[in-house]
């Protein structure tokens, strides 16, 4: 019951400081260099067919009255059309979202699983050489530059050996065979996520297992593991069932946050293997002046990172017995 | 014959600055159903000694003695894994950090099932838990405290589960090091006769370690008082307690007040312990003694019987 008044209490937070970001975002891109309109309004028109345009879009309407569109529109869950695909921005958003959520969830999980069990070995044989080329290794890719290591795989990968394919999520011959059963369409999309989602994997498990090894080095220091030790318990009971799930806590809370930045923070790695997701929409609607489209894709960004904080907060609650919230 | 025999331990840790001997050349033994408690400042080598006893010293450390012999054992020669089984079934050991002795992510009642679980593996789960229900009985928690979690409890409550849990494989000996410290009076004086209690009606052996002499020599059947890691005076409860005889030891008693005394004035004592990496020539006491001479400086005490029970370690006496 006490969870259930504190989640609403965060959604009516978070409402709060949606609408400040809201509100931030709307005078931005009023600040922002450039204009739709001379991206929009062809040289050839006649001053009173721009003139046409500029009403069309409200343009011409005094700022604060934009302003209310802009609140009653949203509220209503009228995102505009995109400058740029004449669609309605939702659309675009929804066709994308999937694409973003499959690569990053998936390259999230199993760099987090990897990097608690691999750190977890490294905390426990710290000193010891499987430690330190541990250590080494996850530094190396917690610092290695994304764009680069993407490059880098490529070339390797998919230019000189050629086991995956250069760019894109699917291959058309694939998709229009009618031949094709559900199970090569799945191998298909694997095949060309294998690259994107290695040159993930690589860049969060570093972070990982730095996080849980140091973690699950401060735990092995606390009392109760001195306790565990002389109950006589194994080595190995020790190590997995009293010091790893009380040192995977903040590595939780890393996961959680990765998660919800993934949906942005892959505009990088998405826009290098052209994978048809949020982030590269993102850069692709900035560069262009495409307000409708970056400032959906804004919202949806801030609006996954202060929920994501939200679900990682009640999950807490349900690992570390000590919080509770009131 | 005793339950515990420790013939000359000698413990050592490898530090960066050299060799530190923690613990120098200490013999004592516990009888069944008796209790011993080692008292001295911080940093004598008590919990070192509790430590060794449990197998748990860090890997810098190094024993030496001539025996440690538990129940007709030498603890010094078993495997590791011996040593592993022997911990909490044979020799259990209430901490001094009770306040975080517990994982606090685990229910009390499962923490305490494990450890029954592990040395007898014949017994399944609902018999472990019948056994933590009686255990609480015993250390006075209501039993709808078993499945809370150690954040619940208040400090003397966690204090009397760290007990219920050393008392969970009936071991014959065990080790309270510092269990009260942490607690306020009221709940030191009432976790100490549940201690007392516990012992007559169990039959435990206890080795009790304090730096607060009065509580050792409330608890304990024989005291040894140590001293930058040797054991200086050492004999029954009144006759430390009552005529101590080494000076370090009259100082301790020096050290606090009691209710119904005349005294009135506090006595401190100067100076620090000595460096144990180079620890001093003669007696280790010599430069904050009172009585200090010059052969005390020289020459290395030898043990003098004041009793057939009670001896110390100091030249002065005669």
């Amino acid at each position: 019951m006490e969870l259930r008044k504190y989640i609403f209490r965060r959604l009516i937070e978070i409402a709060i400081i949606f609408f400040v970001i809201l509100t931030v975002l709307f005078l931005l891109f009023r600040l922002a260099p450039g204009d739709p309109v001379t991206r929009m309004v062809d040289p050839n028109m006649t001053p009173e067919d721009a003139e046409h345009l500029i009403e069309q879009l409200g343009l011409d309407q005094p700022i604060g009255l934009q302003y209310l569109y802009y609140v009653k529109n949203f509220v209503t869950g009228n995102f505009g059309v995109s400058f740029h695909y004449g669609q309605p921005v939702a659309d675009i958003i929804l066709n994308r979202l999937p694409n973003t959520v499959l690569l990053f969830t998936t390259s999230i999980i199993l760099s987090a699983l990897f990097g608690i069990f691999l750190g977890k070995i490294a905390a426990w044989r710290k000193g010891e050489s499987t430690d330190t080329w541990m250590t080494i290794g996850a530094l190396i890719c917690h610092t290695v530059f994304l764009p680069w290591l993407a490059l880098i795989l490529i070339w390797l990968f998919a230019y000189k050996v050629g086991w995956f394919p250069l760019t894109g999520m699917i291959s058309a011959e694939v998709w229009i065979d009618p031949e094709a059963g559900f199970l090569e369409k799945a191998w298909d999309i694997v095949h060309h996520m294998i690259l994107p989602l290695g040159t993930l994997f690589m860049i969060h498990f570093g972070s990982y297992l730095l996080i849980m090894r140091s973690s699950m080095l401060d735990t092995l220091k606390e009392d109760y593991i001195l306790t565990a030790r002389a109950k006589g318990l194994e080595e190995k009971t020790i190590r997995n069932h009293h010091a790893a799930p009380n040192a995977a806590l903040p590595v939780v809370t890393s996961v959680g946050l990765s998660l919800a930045f993934s949906i942005n923070g892959g505009a990088l790695t998405e826009t290098v293997f052209t994978w048809p997701g949020i982030g590269r929409e993102l850069v692709f609607s900035v560069s262009n002046n495409d307000y409708p489209l970056a400032q959906a894709s804004f919202l949806l960004i801030a609006a996954v990172v202060l929920l994501a904080n939200l679900v990682v907060d009640v999950l807490y609650a349900y690992l570390d017995p000590r919080i509770r919230y009131e | 014959m005793a339950l515990l025999d420790v013939r000359n331990l000698s413990i050592g840790y490898q530090t960066r600055k050299g060799f530190l001997r923690a613990v120098d050349s200490v013999s004592f033994s516990v009888e069944e159903g008796k209790s011993l408690g080692f008292v001295g400042e911080s940093g004598c080598g008590k919990t070192t000694i509790g430590m060794t006893l449990m197998g748990l010293l860090p890997k810098n450390a190094s024993v030496m003695a001539d025996q440690i012999m538990y129940k007709g054992r030498d603890l010094l020669k078993i495997s590791p894994e011996e040593m592993r089984k022997t911990r909490w079934k044979d020799i259990a050991m209430i901490f001094q950090a009770a306040m975080n002795a517990l994982n606090p992510v685990q229910r009390v009642g499962d923490q305490i099932v494990e450890a029954i679980l592990i040395h007898e593996p014949a017994l399944d789960k609902p018999a472990a838990q019948e056994r933590v229900e009686a255990l609480f009985d015993l250390v006075h928690i209501p039993r709808e405290r078993i499945r809370d979690f150690p954040h619940q409890y208040s400090g003397g409550m966690k204090q009397r589960a760290i007990i219920a849990m050393a008392l969970s494989c009936r071991p014959s000996l065990i080790i309270a090091d510092e269990p009260t410290t942490a607690l306020d009076v009221i709940v030191q004086d009432q976790i100490l006769d549940e201690i007392k209690t516990l012992q007559k009606e169990l039959i435990l052996s206890i080795l009790f370690i304090s730096h607060d002499i009065a509580v050792v020599a409330d608890v304990c059947h024989t005291i040894a008082v140590m001293y930058a890691g040797q054991i200086v005076e050492y004999g029954k409860r009144e006759e430390v307690f009552e005529a101590p005889v080494h000076p370090y030891t009259k100082a301790l008693l020096g050290s606090y007040l009691t209710l119904g005394t005349e005294k009135t004035q506090l006595e401190g004592l100067n100076g620090e312990t000595p460096n144990l990496i180079n620890p001093p020539k003669g007696c280790r006491f010599c430069d904050r003694c009172e009585a200090t001479g010059p052969a005390c400086r020289m020459e290395i005490p030898d043990w003098i019987d004041v009793s057939r029970t009670h001896k110390a370690l100091c030249c002065k006496i005669t």
